[in-house]
């Protein structure tokens, strides 16, 4: 059982911070209400006091109140509204963008082509996305100009004056398709895959060799759209000094601040970023979207520009999770003890880079699961479609593999007439297991965590 | 421009709108009240609900002229900081809001809820509160702050969950 001068010493602990929190708050805020009253310490597996607690956030009541302020919530005296022109079409050649017309539209005060942002590129791994499109379009979402008008319905408005003129190229929408050699070439580049990863462990041929049942599966997921309640946002102001600050709902501000930096051709210093509260991110704002463009226009016109995408924008143009298509084969022996596996991952890659590196990167070292395969060939590939472009989401490629190793699993566990509680007990991690990359485990509770998860939840009676 | 004369919140507000904007651009953008959110601005969401003349309504989908004349409740309107509604209480008491963004919609739609005063069980408060949409909390935690709020202001229960149902 617990030691008692230890639960006591924890409970000053708890109190401690519990105070040092309520000083910093706002002042007619009333005591604070914690859910169990009694603190409730765990004696298992306890690593600090606050584990076990249930806490009410600081921030909850002014979001309660209708007080806390997005960015689409603040108003700067003079303040413009832009808009982005999206292409339309998957893939084509830019012949010309002109934007007279849209200039003398009411309201406009400027408008902005990505001819002229000094170095019209960004991306965390490979740098190759424009901020706004000008030579060629490789997605239906790529921005191809911006306007600032007076309003966003004036800006909007302005946006159907501007005429482009496209050569359409043939657009490649199968990342399948886009891998082979005679493929039409997205970036130029030799050919559509543009990242790739192998892992070897073990002896797979001698592994299939020595297996009683050989199991081969394609599994494939779809593109998820993180939709954020809070549309990306951004404020920009260039002031007479030559320096920037931008109000974003960046997630993160020190990388997006270099981006910028490059983009503009300036001075890190010279840009000041604030990070106001993000109405939801889900890793779908990591990366700068449209700030060096309302920074330009903020340059251009000497006054303050916002930019709020419009849910239609958001869907086309931000990142979204990568559709996988994953080939699984996986030799058991009869008992059902996995002997040897091999992985092929196609990570649809859309149309620009953005998150994919890390993204594939993760997903090969998760897609043998949680358990103990001595042989295993893991080949991954990111390839170029002309699609929407993917990025971070919430596990950066992990629950597509999972979603493909579990529903093997079962299939294994439903073929063999073995439980799928007992297969997956049988081939977990234990301590000191190896992961496909040779770490060494330590603290593995897959095991346990599974026994007891079963228990609670009642999956023996549910299986009757 | 239409000329627009409704009350807000109990105050009586006046203005000069073009034509085709909506309730919601002009109490964010004409009256400054900030609170009901543009999340998709096609009636979707429910993150810019508002009440008008006690009902629950997309403020994006009304337009002001419609509004004119009526009675406009917005989240700003329901209570301040010292003195905080049953509702927003049990939304923060709960952990309901994460990143907030939908909040002041979910509470606004709890409140037309609430003041139907009808007997609720939590199927019932799903499907009432299914306009609105949230991408952090999965709605256990909203739902949860729904029943706690209603439970307290009408001294009713609602029946326990079933724990074999979804």
């Amino acid at each position: 059982m617990v030691d008692e001068t230890k639960l006591a010493e924890k409970q000053e602990t708890v109190e401690t911070l519990r105070k040092v929190d309520d000083d910093l708050r706002l002042p007619s805020v009333p005591e604070r209400n914690f859910f169990p009253k009694e603190i409730d310490i765990a004696p298992a597996r306890l690593q600090t006091p606050a584990i076990g607690q249930r806490a009410t956030r600081p921030d909850g009541r002014l979001h309660g109140l209708g007080q806390t302020k997005y960015i689409d919530d603040m108003f700067f005296p003079g303040m413009l509204h832009a808009k982005i022109k999206r292409a339309g079409v998957a893939h084509a050649k830019i012949k010309s963008i002109d934007v007279s017309e849209a200039q003398k539209m009411p309201g406009v005060q400027a408008t902005l082509i990505g001819s002229e942002i000094p170095v019209n590129s960004f991306g965390p791994s490979l740098q190759d996305q424009p901020l706004l499109a000008d030579q060629v379009v490789r997605h239906a979402g790529d921005g191809i100009a911006a306007v600032a008008a007076v309003t966003e319905q004036q800006a909007l408005d302005a946006l159907e004056k501007i005429k482009v003129v496209y050569e359409e190229l043939p657009p490649v929408f199968d990342p399948i398709e886009a891998m082979s050699e005679d493929a039409i070439k997205i970036h130029n580049n030799d050919s559509n895959i543009y990242a790739s990863k192998t892992i070897i462990k073990g002896d797979i041929e001698q592994g299939f060799k020595d297996s009683d049942y050989i199991f081969e599966r394609r599994f494939t997921t779809q593109m998820v759209e993180h939709v954020p309640m809070e549309p990306h946002a951004s404020i920009a102001e260039w002031d007479a000094n030559g320096r920037v600050t931008l109000h974003s709902s960046l997630g993160r501000i020190t990388l997006g601040r270099a981006d910028i930096a490059r983009t503009l051709e300036m001075p890190i210093n010279r840009i000041r970023i604030i990070a106001t509260v993000v109405g939801g991110n889900f890793g779908g704002k990591n990366e700068i979207t449209t700030e060096p463009i309302i920074s330009l226009l903020s340059k251009k016109t000497g006054r303050p520009v916002k930019c709020v995408f419009t849910r239609e924008d958001e869907f086309i143009s931000s990142t979204t999770r990568h559709p996988f298509i994953m080939d699984y084969k996986t030799g058991v022996s009869k008992e059902g003890k996995i002997l040897a596996r091999k992985v092929r991952i196609v990570c649809d890659g859309g149309a620009y880079c953005s998150w994919t590196e890390t993204t594939l990167g993760k997903a090969s070292i998760l897609s043998a699961g949680p358990y103990n395969v001595e042989n295993l060939h893991v080949d991954a590939y990111a390839v170029y479609t002309t699609k929407t472009v993917t990025g971070a989401m919430r596990g950066f490629g992990a629950p597509q593999v999972c979603f493909a190793y579990e529903s093997h699993m079962d299939d294994i566990a439903a073929e063999l007439g073995i439980e799928p509680l007992e297969i997956r007990l049988m081939n977990a991690f234990n301590e000191g297991s190896s992961s496909p990359t040779g770490q060494v485990l330590e603290s593995v509770v897959v095991s346990d965590s599974l026994i007891m998860a079963t228990e609670r939840f009642g999956w023996k009676e549910w299986q009757k | 421009m239409t000329d627009i004369t409704l009350n807000v919140n109990g105050e009586v507000k006046t203005a000069s709108v073009p034509p085709e904007t909506t309730l919601l651009k002009m109490l964010r953008e004409d009256l400054n009240f900030t609170g009901a959110k543009i999340g998709c601005d096609v009636g979707d969401c429910g993150a810019c609900t508002v009440l008008v003349d006690g009902l629950a309504v997309n403020a994006c989908l009304m337009l002001a002229a419609q509004a004119n004349g009526k009675e406009v409740l917005t989240i700003e309107g329901l209570s301040t900081l010292d003195k905080y509604h049953p509702i927003q209480k049990a939304f923060e008491d709960v952990a309901a809001l994460q990143c907030g963004f939908c909040g002041p919609g979910m509470i606004m739609a709890t409140k037309a809820l609430i003041d139907q005063e009808q007997e609720l069980t939590r199927d019932q408060i799903k499907d009432a509160l299914s306009g609105n949409l949230c991408r952090c909390t999965g709605y256990t935690k909203i739902i949860d702050g729904v029943i706690d709020a209603y439970e307290k202001i009408t001294g009713r229960k609602v029946p326990a969950r079933n724990p074999r149902a979804a």
